[in-house]
C-alpha cells in the first residue's frame, strides 16, 4: 500500500477510504450468501437512510480530528438543539424556518465559542469541549427535563420524505459531504486544516491563519450537530433533552473507520461517509442475522480494535 | 494577528511568571479545596455535620480510587475512558452469583481477572500498536459495555452480596470502611508512584518516552503497567460502589470516566503526561464530591451542578495550561 501511496500522491488522504470499502464489500458479500434480500433495493435505501444521522455529526467531528483536536460537545449539543427546534416550533407551521435557521445559526455559534475558548485559554480541545458539553446538558436541562413540544405533521419530510426515490435526509448528508470534500480540496483555509493538524506549530511559525481555521473548523462542527438535532426531531417528532448523548463517542468511530488519523492531518470526509455507511450495514446485517441489538455493541467495538491496529498511526512519539 | 510569532515574547506577555504557573498548578488545588469547606462551613450549618461529613467521606472512596489509576495512566501520556464500562462491569459480575457472602472470593477473583485483561489490551494497543489511548480505551468501554447488555440481556437482576455491602456503604463510628480500603489504597500507591524505582520510570517515561528508552527502561512495559493499575483499581471502585448503590444497572459508575480525568487535571496532572501525584488527584476527587454536596445542600437544582461542573473543567484546565 506504501507503494501505492507513494506512486499516486493523491492516495494520502484516502488511504483508509480503500480500507473501508473494502469492508463494505466484504459485509455486503457476506450478506448477500446469507440472504437475498439484503441486497435488493429496498435494504440499500434502508441502510442509506438510517445511516443519516451518524453521517452528518460525524462530517462535523472529522474537521475537528483533522486539526488534531476533538469536539466532544456534540452529544450535548444534539440534544440542545432538538429540544430548542421542537420546543419553539411548538406546532405552529409558521415558526418551522425561523426556528431551524435560528437553531443552525445557534449550533455554529457554539462550534465558535468552543473554537474560541481554545484560542483564547490555550486549552485542548477535549477539556474545552468536554466543558462545554457539561454546560450545554445543564442549560439543556434548564429548558426542559424530559421530551418537549412539537412540531407539525410535514417537518417529518426530512426524516421520511423521499425526493426521486432517495431519502431527503441522507441526501442532505452527501450533499453537505461534497461541499466540505471541495473545500478541503481547493479553499486555501481548507489546505491549511491539513496543515494545523500535521504540525500545529509549524503552521502557526508559517504564518497560517490557525485561528481562523480552529474557528471555522467547530463552528462546522456545531452547524453539523444543529442539522443532526432537526434530523432527531424529525424523525422522533419531539426534542428530548438526552437525544444526543450517544453520539459524542459514536460520531468519532465513522471518521476513524474512514481512514482520518486521529492525530490530524491525514484523512477526509469522503471516508468518514463510508465509515457512517459501513456501521448502518454492519447493524443492518447483524438485525437480518436476528441477533441481538446487545451483541451489535461488541461487533462495533471489534471493528474499531480491527481498523485501528491495522491502519495504525505512523507518529508514534517513541 | 501578527504574521510572525515570536514563542518567546509571547511566553512573557501571558503575565504571570512560569514558576508562579508551576507552583500553581501543583498545589493550587490544595488551596481551592479548603476555600470550598470553608464556604460550605459558613453558608450551611449541616455542611460540617458530622452526618454530612461521613456521607461525603462514602462517596469520595470510589472516585479517589479510581482518579488514583487514571493518574498513572496520564503520567505516561495516556488516558483511560474505559474505568466506568470497568465498575459497571465489576457492578454486574458481583450480582451475577447467588448473592451471598459464599461468592466473595470468587466475585473478586473473576473482576481480578476480568480488569487485568481489560487493562492488558488496553496497554498493548496503546504500547505495542501505537493506537492513541482515547481509541484503545474507548474501544474496551464499547466492549465491554457489549458483553455487559450481552450477558444481562439489558436487564440485570440478582443481589450484591451483604459483605460488599458493608464495603461499601458500612461505617464504624461514624469512619466509612470503604475510606479505610481509600486510605490503602493511596498510601500503596503513594509508595509506587512517588517512593519506588518502577514510579521514577513511570515518570520518565511519560517525561519523555525517548529518554526512557535511551536510558534502557522498558517503555512499553511501564506503559502496559499503568493501563493495568488504572483497569484494576477501576475494578476494585466498581465492587465497592456497587455495594454503596446496593442494586445494579447496567451504568453503575456512569462518569466516573470523565470525572476521573477532572479530578486528575485539576489536581495538577498534566495531560500531556510526565507531571502529577496521588495528593493531587485525591484532592482533586475531592474537590469534586465536595462541590456536588454543596450545591445539593444549597438547594441549587441540579443542572447547576452540571454547568459548574463544565466551567470549572474548563477554567481549571486554564489556569494549569503550560
Amino acid at each position: 500500500m506504501t507503494g501505492a501511496v507513494a506512486t499516486f500522491p493523491a492516495l494520502r488522504n484516502h488511504s483508509g477510504l480503500l480500507g473501508v470499502v473494502v469492508l463494505i464489500a466484504a459485509v455486503c458479500a457476506l450478506g448477500a450468501t446469507l440472504t437475498e434480500r439484503f441486497l435488493s433495493l429496498g435494504n440499500i435505501v434502508n441502510v442509506y437512510e438510517q445511516s443519516t444521522d451518524l453521517a452528518l455529526v460525524s462530517l462535523g467531528q472529522t474537521l475537528a480530528i483533522l486539526t488534531g483536536g476533538i469536539d466532544l460537545s456534540v452529544g450535548s449539543l444534539i440534544s440542545l438543539t432538538s429540544c430548542l427546534t421542537s420546543g419553539l416550533i411548538n406546532g405552529d407551521p409558521n415558526r418551522v424556518i425561523p426556528v431551524v435557521l435560528a437553531v443552525l445559526a445557534l449550533g455554529a455559534v457554539i462550534g465558535l465559542l468552543n473554537a474560541g475558548l481554545v484560542i483564547v485559554l490555550r486549552v485542548h480541545p477535549l477539556i474545552v469541549t468536554l466543558g462545554m458539553s457539561a454546560i450545554l446538558q445543564g442549560a439543556t436541562l434548564f429548558y426542559a427535563m424530559g421530551p418537549v413540544g412539537k412540531v407539525p405533521r410535514n417537518f417529518n419530510f426530512l426524516a421520511y420524505g423521499r425526493v426521486a426515490g432517495l431519502p431527503v435526509g441522507a441526501t442532505i448528508a452527501v450533499v453537505l459531504c461534497i461541499l466540505i470534500a471541495l473545500l478541503l480540496r481547493y479553499l486555501p483555509l481548507g489546505r491549511q486544516i491539513y496543515a494545523v493538524g500535521d504540525d500545529d506549530d509549524a503552521a502557526r511559525l508559517a504564518g497560517l491563519r490557525r485561528n481562523q481555521v480552529l474557528l471555522l473548523v467547530y463552528g462546522a462542527s456545531g452547524f453539523c450537530c444543529a442539522a443532526t438535532g432537526l434530523y432527531l426531531v424529525a424523525r422522533f417528532g419531539a426534542g428530548q433533552p438526552y437525544t444526543g448523548v450517544n453520539y459524542t463517542l459514536t460520531s468519532i468511530t465513522p471518521v476513524i473507520l474512514g481512514g482520518t488519523a486521529l492525530s490530524g492531518g491525514r484523512g477526509g470526509v469522503i471516508g468518514t461517509l463510508f465509515g457512517a455507511y459501513l456501521i448502518s450495514l454492519v447493524n443492518n446485517l447483524l438485525n437480518f442475522m436476528d441477533v441481538s441489538k446487545h451483541y451489535q455493541l461488541i461487533a462495533q467495538a471489534l471493528i474499531i480494535i480491527l481498523a485501528v491496529s491495522v491502519y495504525m498511526d505512523r507518529r508514534r512519539t517513541a | 494577528v501578527t504574521a510572525t510569532i515570536d514563542p518567546l515574547e509571547t511566553a512573557a506577555s501571558r503575565g504571570t511568571s512560569p514558576r508562579f504557573r508551576s507552583l500553581l498548578s501543583r498545589f493550587g488545588i490544595f488551596l481551592v479545596l479548603p476555600f470550598l469547606i470553608l464556604i460550605g462551613g459558613v453558608i450551611s450549618t449541616s455542611f460540617l455535620s458530622a452526618g454530612n461529613i461521613s456521607n461525603l467521606l462514602l462517596q469520595i472512596a470510589p472516585l479517589g480510587i479510581v482518579a488514583i489509576g487514571q493518574t498513572f495512566v496520564m503520567i505516561v501520556r495516556g488516558l483511560d475512558l474505559s474505568v466506568a464500562s470497568m465498575m459497571a462491569t465489576a457492578a454486574v459480575i458481583a450480582t451475577g452469583f447467588a448473592g451471598s457472602n459464599d461468592d466473595v472470593a470468587l466475585i473478586v477473583a473473576v473482576v481480578a481477572g476480568t480488569s487485568i485483561c481489560v487493562g492488558l489490551i488496553n496497554g498493548i494497543l496503546v504500547a505495542k500498536r501505537g493506537v492513541s489511548p482515547f481509541l484503545a480505551t474507548l474501544a474496551t468501554m464499547i466492549l465491554l459495555q457489549g458483553f455487559r447488555f450481552a450477558y444481562t440481556q439489558g436487564a440485570p437482576s440478582g443481589n450484591v452480596p451483604p459483605f460488599f455491602r458493608t464495603l461499601g456503604s458500612g461505617k464504624m463510628y461514624g469512619i466509612p470502611y470503604n475510606c479505610v480500603i481509600l486510605l490503602a489504597v493511596v498510601t500503596f500507591f503513594w509508595i509506587v508512584l512517588h517512593r519506588s524505582a518502577f514510579g521514577r520510570r513511570i515518570f520518565i517515561v511519560g517525561g519523555n518516552p525517548v529518554t526512557g528508552h535511551l536510558l534502557g527502561i522498558r517503555t512499553d512495559a511501564v506503559t502496559i503497567a499503568c493501563y493495568l493499575i488504572s483497569s484494576f483499581l477501576a475494578g476494585a471502585a466498581g465492587l465497592i460502589l456497587s455495594g454503596y448503590v446496593g442494586l445494579v444497572d447496567n451504568w453503575v459508575g456512569q462518569g466516573y470516566e470523565l470525572d476521573s480525568i477532572v479530578a486528575c487535571v485539576i489536581g495538577g496532572v498534566s495531560l500531556k503526561g510526565g507531571r502529577g501525584s496521588i495528593a493531587g488527584a485525591l484532592a482533586g476527587a475531592a474537590t469534586i464530591m465536595v462541590a456536588a454536596n454543596e450545591v445539593l445542600l444549597f438547594g441549587l437544582p441540579i443542572q447547576v451542578q452540571i454547568i459548574i461542573k463544565g466551567v470549572v473543567i474548563v477554567f481549571a484546565a486554564a489556569l494549569y495550561a503550560d
